[in-house]
């Protein structure tokens, strides 16, 4: 038992230490070169807990992390319907699953940003639209693979027993498809944090993208690299109090139901 | 695998519908850029003209190759760090947490963008900024791949290796790599269309040449169609390169497999 703690202990002492040592390589190089290419650590730690602090510039991390919920939402709800719409209508799963997938999933998401804001000009909409369409064959798959793996036969002796479809659905089919979704909300929240920056290069007038572009245009690295590491941190502290507790929550639940 | 078979071809049932959908759409974008400023929706015609001149002349094909070549080195130069990376819990145990849950975690959050504006700043506009962007951008999906592989590789293989006395070299070559090959595909093919996406990002905003870059000038001056042959062209690479790459790949890759070691 003892060389087990003894394996974890240096495990953790070596992951740590990798954190130092890159930290101090960091600082090192950062005295030997221009801030303008590798401004020092503590520079972009104050930056970063300006950014998180000051009421002007938190606003933006604000906005961001408003505009990435709202999407995530959103993708959720669109790839479930479509995915139902398929899987429902025989004839509309050739159009969803080889026309508009396939569509969806070449799409770059730069392509998206450009045309939206030559669509719709620059607001929140614009910024939600971008991210929405970049998220949605993510959720689109995994939904459509729920559907494709569910027990025919539970459904079946469902709709025999039950008087309205809609029961069926909320009682039986949705259960099944939870741990789907849960993929889905995982895969769509952890992409959205990526691509939240591009979504607002050029739709928006505000949200950390806006505020990495300005950085970027006056060569401010230790802006650009603290926002990066605001992201960084905001899609970790998001995962713990957002994402996990809702895995855990289902695993649950769906393991209360097993007989 | 049935599945991947049949869907190559649609039932008959399924293609009529799916086949008139598209010309549906084709119609219907016609009708509305008739309605609308050309800046805003070209109609078909003049993104297909756009289209194909990114494919036949010298001066379109010279961008559409830039984005090829970047596409290529950033995606094997991402496989070779991330199949590095990836080996090293396997060689050093001690360090599995400092990868799998430190660094690994790092560049997965790390946004792409951040690292395109970052490698501007660094190296200027070129080249080395574009692959450099795009390649870091990729390797967590190849670290991330390539450890489960290495997760799979079997010990009591190892350890007959072992008891015949094969060196490690040959335990790597007869025994590591072939468990890996199966991972090293899909880190590939996932790998693949996430790069031809992000280089244009990163030929956008830092690069001289590229199909990204061709965007950037036509966004600049407002040449739309050309905004959209490029889409086009991007969607049509990723969906091909999946049809009559990746798809007859991993059929042969799957059969090979399913033999008779």
């Amino acid at each position: 038992m003892l060389s087990v703690a003894r394996k974890a202990f240096t495990e953790r002492a070596l992951a740590e230490g990798l954190l130092v040592f890159a930290l101090t390589v960091w600082w090192w190089s950062s005295r030997h070169l221009p801030a303008s290419v590798l401004p020092p650590p503590e520079a972009v730690a104050s930056r970063l807990f300006q950014i998180l602090t000051t009421p002007e510039l938190n606003w933006h991390v604000l906005v961001t992390g408003g505009r990435v919920l709202a999407s995530v939402a959103l993708a959720l709800a669109a790839g479930f319907l479509l995915a139902l719409l398929a899987h429902t209508v025989p004839w509309l799963s050739g159009i969803v699953m080889d026309r508009i997938l396939v569509w969806l999933n070449g799409m770059p998401s730069v392509g998206w940003a450009i045309l939206a804001v030559i669509w719709f000009k620059v607001s929140d909409l614009t910024v939600i639209f971008v991210q929405v369409m970049i998220l949605l064959p993510f959720s689109l798959i995994n939904f459509a693979e729920g559907l494709k793996n569910l027990d025919r036969e539970v459904i079946e002796m469902a709709e025999s027993f039950a008087r309205r479809r809609a029961g069926v659905l909320r009682k039986v089919v949705i259960p099944m498809l939870m741990p789907y979704g849960v993929a889905a909300l995982r895969v769509s929240y952890g992409v959205c944090w990526k691509i939240a920056l591009i979504s607002e290069l050029f739709g928006a007038r505000s949200g950390l993208g806006y505020l990495m572009l300005q950085a970027q245009a006056v060569g401010d690295v230790t802006s650009v690299l603290a926002t990066c590491l605001t992201i960084v941190l905001l899609f970790a502290l998001g995962e713990r109090l957002l994402i996990y507790p809702i895995t855990r929550r289902v695993r649950r639940d769906l393991a209360a139901k097993e007989p | 695998m049935p599945v991947a078979f049949g869907a190559c071809k649609l039932p008959s049932t399924r293609a009529l519908p799916t086949h008139a959908f598209t010309l549906l759409v084709l119609a219907a974008w016609e009708i509305a850029s008739w309605h609308t400023p050309v800046f805003l929706l070209p109609g078909p015609a003049a993104v297909a003209k756009s289209l194909w001149a990114l494919i036949s002349t010298p001066a379109g094909l010279i961008q559409t190759g830039a984005s090829l070549f970047h596409v290529g080195a950033a995606l094997l130069a991402a496989f070779l760090a991330g199949t590095l990376v990836a080996l090293i819990p396997y060689y050093v145990k001690g360090l599995r947490l400092a990868i799998d849950g430190r660094l690994t975690p790092f560049l997965n959050a790390f946004p792409g963008i951040g690292w395109t504006l970052l490698a501007i700043l660094w190296l200027g506009l070129g080249l080395g900024t574009v692959i450099f962007a795009v390649g870091i951008i990729l390797v967590p999906f190849m670290i991330i791949n390539i450890r489960e592989g290495v997760r799979t590789v079997d010990a009591d293989l190892i350890e007959m290796a072992l008891s015949f006395g094969a060196n490690r070299w040959r335990q790597f070559v007869l025994i590591v790599l072939p468990s890996l090959l199966p991972f090293a595909f899909s880190a590939i093919r996932i790998s693949f269309g996430v790069a031809w996406k992000v280089t244009l990002t990163a030929e956008l905003f830092g690069g001289t040449r590229g199909l990204g870059y061709t965007m950037n000038v036509a966004r600049q001056e407002l040449e739309t169609p050309q905004i959209y042959a490029v889409i086009v062209l991007i969607v049509t690479i990723v969906y091909l390169g999946n049809r009559l790459l990746f798809d007859p790949l991993q059929r042969r890759l799957q059969q090979g497999s399913r033999s008779p070691v």
